[in-house]
């Protein structure tokens, strides 16, 4: 089981296609070597994690930067055109380099131990995701420091403001930058996508029948069929905007017979798939959280999967509730407002089903719980103002101003970063072996639920009362004052909530003070509270045998039928496979790749001619592709263990 | 325990009231651009909508939320030997389930059927011979029938309104009969821009390459309706709700409050508007107004506006064959405005064949100051005249028409108070003042334009300032 | 393969939970996506290619331009190299590996032979005399049916072109007597890729280039 091809060799032969350049590190090895070249999915996970709060962090103080030019009327600490990059980079950071892969660190984590799965279906695809995205990371920063800065176009950068044509600082290199992070970002995400869903589909330990998934890795299962599903489209959209941009098509230029609103609907397609990308596996870590702290199990366990179907698959045909006022007629308008409603159906049945799953229960209030609470609340809130703006009359007025902006940050903070805290302090245990500080952890969630309320329930009433979002500076008169005050300072007290707690994260892994956490801290339910904390580098000892839906739980409390079986281990062992630096060779490749086409062009100062040199590209192509072939070469390979049934 | 509750229970007597007043004084709801005090059919309509679906959902909260609040009270472990026991495991009542879907469906009906109206009501004028519609609506058959049409472009960073039944442009300003339906007509030359109008109509976007549309018609009675010192609502009469654009009136009336902030409540027919869709570096700054104006006044705007617009109707140069009646206008070389210079001669009397403008004479007076004069000709020779409009509809051109500027109430589409102070500092670096406008810009980004040298030129920058507020 | 992994092979013959192996899940899931890129652009060129007949003055009749035969015949050429890459599937799971190297030797010619056409028929629209269709003109004038139709076949050939490679690596491979029954699955990867490319062909040549004659 958990071998990523039948290219196998056993312990006592020798792999022969040693490579003499990158010869695989030794399974012990340590140090920084251990965490380049790991093909273990708990690793992957902690360092998307890692990479994530960074980012986090980043976008957080670009958020803060933002907030101080909105503090007064005509404020100057920032001139329009640098804050125009910052809303552009706040958003693409947070919903790309934070949201995503915070979601993306915890399937990596959690979901092949929901399963009973020894590793994910391509240890080394992981690894390759993994490196695309800290890849995609460092060229949408890097944008800071070339021509123009970084974009100014907005997360969703809509044409024709991307074309040069409209460019206000000649030779604008930040919408390339922009262009070619989300590729390759893109790139990442449909990697791992492919990989869960083989291994949720596939690596299913014995009787873990779909329908006794935990909710969680259903969710994932959801989301990877979203993301190959929607980022195609964007990707689509962004080669055409790129052929724009550099060889002169028309695709969204309307001078020369293109259409601004393909971009529009392009990107939409996408973007609203994007959106419950963003919210379903905090809703999926929800789930899993309100069962263990009620003590019971999900109350409608196969409505609340159905409804998450649902939620994705109408997530398709909901997009153009971003274009009402895009004057698509009254037909396409009233057509999407019903189904946009529609969609708050399913959203309101998974909020039904988890207050049904604490009734009759004994609720505790630990952090973990108090985060999924907080999520509860908050996104509903988020869920009725986005009710409202399905109503196209109510949205001519909401559209693009603050009262917009206060429904989407009560979605993704309020909703998706409160479920994912709540997951950082529900799994870290299972990660770190340490229970995380619980008096600090309801501090952080105090302030962040203090703060983010403050923040951004005044803007509510700051849209109504006509401030238009992504303005850097407003005139007096409005009455805009007071709240964006009120505001600023709610901003300041959640960046030090989110501070704290990304600092509790990151401690937990080396204080020594912390309390062990054993096997199942929480006394919860699914299959990876089976297992010692911190987990072994095999997951599993023996795989298990799945006999019901909560096997943890079941274990410890259900009927002896229902109580898991283990699967002898056969005279190989365990299998592991070895480390490789081919997925970094390869994430450095496309790293190369990318920047040699974003710097491709240069301009013939004496004839003004385009030139363009493609060697850079060529060379990074190809240090992608060696890095492909070498690792088809290398196969698996792998080393055996035999641990005792107890050790796990 | 008992104390504490108390305790509690007298803070609250103090900070609640206070909250609440503090609340209540930064929440007021009629600010300059708020969709929360709608003034016209449309926006009432969304506004309506808004304030069911407010219902709606504090209904929504409150049955949730109070639910929620009950399960965590009822069922929170008291104590840790409780935290440990084993509640009955039960997984689901489909009844249950099956009873709140139906429930929340009906509750998304509620909102779906005046959604779908107002829906109709946004896109459509409604038809003047549908007068149960009409009726329902409150309208007049005339509002409908006599409609104006504006067709409204946006630019970075700035907007241009052309009405078309007149033969007139204006821009950042539009001006318009409260009493009757108003068509926009939406384009743009460059990005995408929002015009949003919240006191009246909501926003529709301009998209390249696309005409759209959305109308409003203004409510008399609501612009007219103002709160007095006491609380109370009271109408005021239309000459101050709604002073004339054409004659300056509706200009002196706002420019009476002594701050530019305190402009929008001097009457109740000055509205705000703004672009809503991120367009570039001073998207923050392509602000405009609508005026509305009794039926008259704006009869008496368009025709002042036709008058200014009429290639036909600008003072000729002085031919000294022809004969002049009182109080018509000339143009006639002056040197003391320098070589070539000419200057606007108005006739005092009748004038016979062959009697040149000549101030000694009496019968000619000069029609406008020297500085005016002297503005005038600076207008031309510092390149204004190529994008700016003055005395014609321009379309087409790459600035804003400048024509009757002096009437106007705003500088830098809606920005700033439009007086002799601001212009000046507009002229002076207009880059300060609306960072990436096109005309400190250019259509290059890095366009040496002689406006650029006026910085510390004080004695132009008066005479463009005199000139340009001296058209009225 | 070393005898001894082709021990350890059977021994180890990974189970999965639906005995699909992995790699297929994989590249089933991959076309799915792969299907939704295709979409997107197809439902661009549809898009625009009513919009397009008459920018900027200049009325297109793509059918000046297009070479009917010549795409009908590079459209039958891939189609046959699909009937190639099946024996070829079918040769490697019966171990017959000479079998299997020419059937892959033939997909390999005929899918170049395809994108040689592909490669006049876009040099050749670029320098039609007087109907000049490149990336961003027709006639020399700005024009969006070259931007959809060049990025839209454009994509397909890059498709084709990167299969080719791919089986180029499996001819090769053939050569250096590793090659087993064992790599049936890889080659079958391969070869549902290819016919997937062969597929959104099928879709592609009546969308953009009959479509053009009928409507």
């Amino acid at each position: 089981m958990a071998t990523e091809s039948i290219k196998y060799l056993t312990p006592e032969t020798e792999t022969k296609l040693k490579s003499k350049a990158f010869p695989r590190p030794h399974q012990n090895t340590s140090g920084i070597v251990n965490w380049l070249t790991t093909i273990d999915h708990k690793k992957i996970g902690v360092m998307y994690g890692l990479a994530a709060l960074f980012f986090l962090i980043l976008g957080g103080v670009e958020a803060l930067l933002i907030r101080s030019q909105l503090w007064n009327h005509n404020m100057e600490v920032l001139s329009n055109r640098e804050y125009n990059q910052m809303f552009t980079m706040h958003g693409t950071t947070m919903v790309f380099l934070v949201i995503m892969p915070l979601s993306a660190a915890f399937f990596n984590f959690i979901m092949p131990l929901q399963i009973g799965a020894r590793d994910v279906a391509f240890p080394r695809m992981n690894t390759l995701s993994l490196w695309c995205f800290i890849a995609g990371g460092i060229t949408l920063n890097l944008s800071w420091f070339f021509t123009g800065g970084s974009p100014a176009i907005g997360w969703f950068g809509y044409a024709p403001l991307t074309d040069t044509r409209f460019a206000e600082v000649i030779g604008d290199m930040g919408p390339d930058f922009w262009i070619f992070s989300l590729q390759i970002l893109g790139l990442a995400s449909l990697l791992a996508s492919f990989n869960f869903i083989t291994t949720i589909i596939n690596m299913r330990a014995p009787g873990m029948t779909m329908m006794r998934l935990p909710v969680f890795t259903w969710m994932t299962l959801i989301v990877s069929f979203l993301i190959i599903l929607a980022f195609p489209a964007i990707t689509i959209a962004l080669v055409e905007l790129m052929f724009d941009r550099t060889y002169g098509t028309n695709f969204y230029d309307f001078l020369e017979g293109g259409k601004p609103h393909l971009w529009q609907h392009l990107f939409w397609i996408f973007g609203h798939p994007e959106v419950y990308i963003l919210i379903l596996p905090a809703m999926g870590i929800v789930s899993e959280i309100i069962p263990v702290f009620s003590r019971k199990p999900l109350f409608g366990y196969g409505l609340i999967v159905f409804s998450g179907a649902i939620i994705g698959f109408m997530g398709f045909a909901v997009w153009s509730h971003h274009m009402f006022t895009t004057g698509m007629g009254i037909v396409a308008t009233s057509a999407f407002s019903i189904l946009t409603m529609l969609i708050a159906i399913p959203t309101g049945i998974k909020i039904f089903n988890w207050i049904g799953t604490m009734w009759g229960g004994r609720i505790r209030f630990e952090t973990p719980m108090l985060f999924a609470l907080g999520f509860i609340t908050m996104f509903m809130v988020g869920g009725f103002t986005g009710i409202m703006h399905s109503s196209v009359p109510i949205d001519a007025q909401h559209q693009d101003s603050y009262f917009v902006v206060a429904h989407f940050h009560y979605v993704l903070i309020g909703g998706a970063l409160f479920g994912l805290f709540a997951g950082f302090y529900f799994w870290l245990p299972k990660l770190t072996g340490k229970m995380l500080n619980e008096k600090l952890g309801k501090f952080v969630f105090t302030l962040m639920f203090i703060g983010f309320n403050v923040t951004f329930f005044p803007m509510h009433y700051l849209g109504m009362i006509g401030q238009p979002r992504r303005t850097h500076s407003y005139n007096e008169g409005h009455g805009f004052e007071t709240w964006n005050q009120i505001a600023t300072i709610g901003a300041f007290i959640l960046g030090v909530g989110i501070l704290i707690g990304v600092y509790q994260f990151v401690t937990a892994f080396f204080n020594k003070k912390l309390k062990d956490a054993g096997k199942n801290p929480w006394d919860a339910r699914t299959l990876e509270w089976t297992l010692s904390s911190p987990v072994k580098e095999y997951n599993f000892a023996r795989t298990p045998i799945i006999k019901s839906r909560d096997q943890a739980w079941e274990n410890n409390y259900g009927p002896k039928e229902n109580h898991s079986d283990k699967v002898p281990l056969d005279d190989h062992g365990v299998h592991m496979p070895d480390r490789s630096w081919y997925p970094l060779v390869s994430g450095l490749g496309f790293l190369g790749l990318v920047l040699g086409l974003l710097f491709h062009q240069s301009v013939d100062a004496n004839t003004g001619e385009i030139l363009r040199d493609y060697t850079y590209a060529i060379a990074g192509g190809s240090i992608a592709i060696f890095g492909i072939i070498m690792w088809s070469l290398e196969g698996p390979a792998g080393y055996h263990l035999f641990p005792k049934e107890t050790e796990e | 325990m008992k104390t504490l509750l108390n305790k509690i229970q007298t803070l609250s007597y103090i900070i609640l009231p206070a909250f609440f007043s503090f609340i209540g004084g930064c929440s007021r709801i009629d600010h300059k651009q708020s969709a929360l005090d709608p003034k016209g059919l449309v926006s009432q309509n969304q506004y309506d909508i808004f304030m069911l679906s407010v219902w709606i959902t504090i209904f929504l909260f409150c049955a949730v939320g109070g639910c929620l609040m009950y399960v965590l009270w009822k069922y929170r472990a008291k104590t840790p030997e409780e935290a440990m026991e084993v509640p009955p495991q039960s997984h689901g009542n489909s009844k249950v389930e099956i009873s709140l879907i139906i429930a929340s469906t009906l509750i998304l009906i509620i909102l779906a059927v005046p959604t779908l109206q107002g829906v109709v009501l946004m896109n459509r004028v409604p038809d003047p011979n549908d007068s149960e519609t009409l009726e329902k609506l409150g309208l007049d058959r005339s509002a409908i029938d006599d409609a104006i049409t504006v067709n409204v472009t946006g630019k970075r960073f700035f907007w241009i309104f052309e009405y078309p039944q007149f033969g007139i442009v204006t821009s950042n300003e539009l001006v318009f009969p409260a009493s009757k339906a108003v068509r926009i007509n939406l384009r743009t030359e460059d990005v995408i821009h929002s015009f949003w109008l919240p006191k009246l109509a909501g926003k529709m976007d301009l998209m390249p390459g696309q005409e759209n549309f959305l109308w409003f018609i203004a409510n008399e009675e609501k612009i007219r309706t103002r709160k007095d010192s006491d609380g109370n609502m009271t109408l005021v009469s239309t000459e101050i709700a709604m002073p004339s654009v054409f004659n300056g009136k509706m200009r002196e009336r706002i420019f009476a409050k002594q701050k530019f902030t305190d402009e929008f409540e001097a009457v109740g027919g000055l509205f705000y508007g703004q672009c809503a869709e991120y367009c570039g570096n001073s998207h923050a700054y392509m602000s405009f107004r609508a005026l509305a104006q009794t039926d008259d006044d704006f009869d008496s705007w368009v025709k002042r506006f036709q008058n200014s617009q009429n290639p036909n109707l600008q003072p000729g140069t002085y031919n000294p064959e022809e004969e002049y009646q009182k109080d018509s206008i000339v143009q006639f070389a002056d040197p003391a405005l320098g070589d070539s210079g000419t200057r606007e001669f108005r006739a005092v009397q009748a004038i016979a064949k062959g009697q040149a403008p000549n101030l000694d004479k009496k019968v000619w007076k000069k029609a406008h100051s020297d500085d005016y004069e002297m503005g005038k000709k600076l207008f031309s020779s510092l390149q204004c005249v190529q994008c700016h409009a003055i005395n014609r509809t321009g379309l087409g051109s790459k600035g804003p028409n400048l024509t009757l500027f002096g009437i106007r109430t705003s500088l830098a589409a809606g920005w700033m108070r439009n007086d002799e102070e601001n212009l000046s500092k507009w002229l002076r670096n207009s880059n300060e003042v609306k960072f990436g406008n096109l005309m400190w810009n250019g259509e290059g980004v890095d366009d040496d334009h002689p406006l650029r040298n006026l910085e510390n030129d004080d004695e132009k920058v008066n005479q463009l300032v005199t000139y340009l507020l001296g058209l009225k | 393969m070393s005898e001894a992994s082709a021990h350890a092979l059977e021994h180890h013959e990974p189970e999965t939970s639906t005995g699909i192996p992995n790699k297929k899940v994989l590249m089933w899931a991959f076309l799915g996506s792969d299907c939704m890129f295709f979409g997107t652009l197809i439902s661009t060129h549809l898009i625009y290619r009513k919009i397009s007949a008459t920018v900027g003055g200049n009325t297109l009749d793509v059918r000046d331009i297009f070479d009917i035969e010549l795409t009908s015949f590079s459209t039958f050429i891939l189609l046959a190299s699909s009937l190639f890459m099946a024996l070829a599937v079918s040769a490697i799971h019966k171990g017959n590996l000479s079998s299997t190297r020419w059937m892959l030797f033939g997909t390999i010619i005929f899918g170049a032979i395809f994108l040689a056409c592909q490669v006049y028929e876009f040099t050749h629209f670029v320098h039609v005399p007087g109907n000049e269709l490149t990336l961003s003109s027709y006639r020399g004038e700005p024009h969006v049916f070259g931007s959809t139709f060049y990025v839209l076949t454009g994509t397909h050939g890059t498709h084709v072109a990167i299969g080719v490679f791919w089986l180029i690596g499996w001819f090769v491979y053939s050569f250096t007597g590793k090659m087993s029954t064992a790599d049936a699955l890889d080659i079958e990867c391969c070869g549902l890729y290819w016919h997937f490319v062969d597929i959104v062909w099928i879709l592609i040549f009546p969308v953009v280039y009959l479509m053009e004659y009928a409507f």
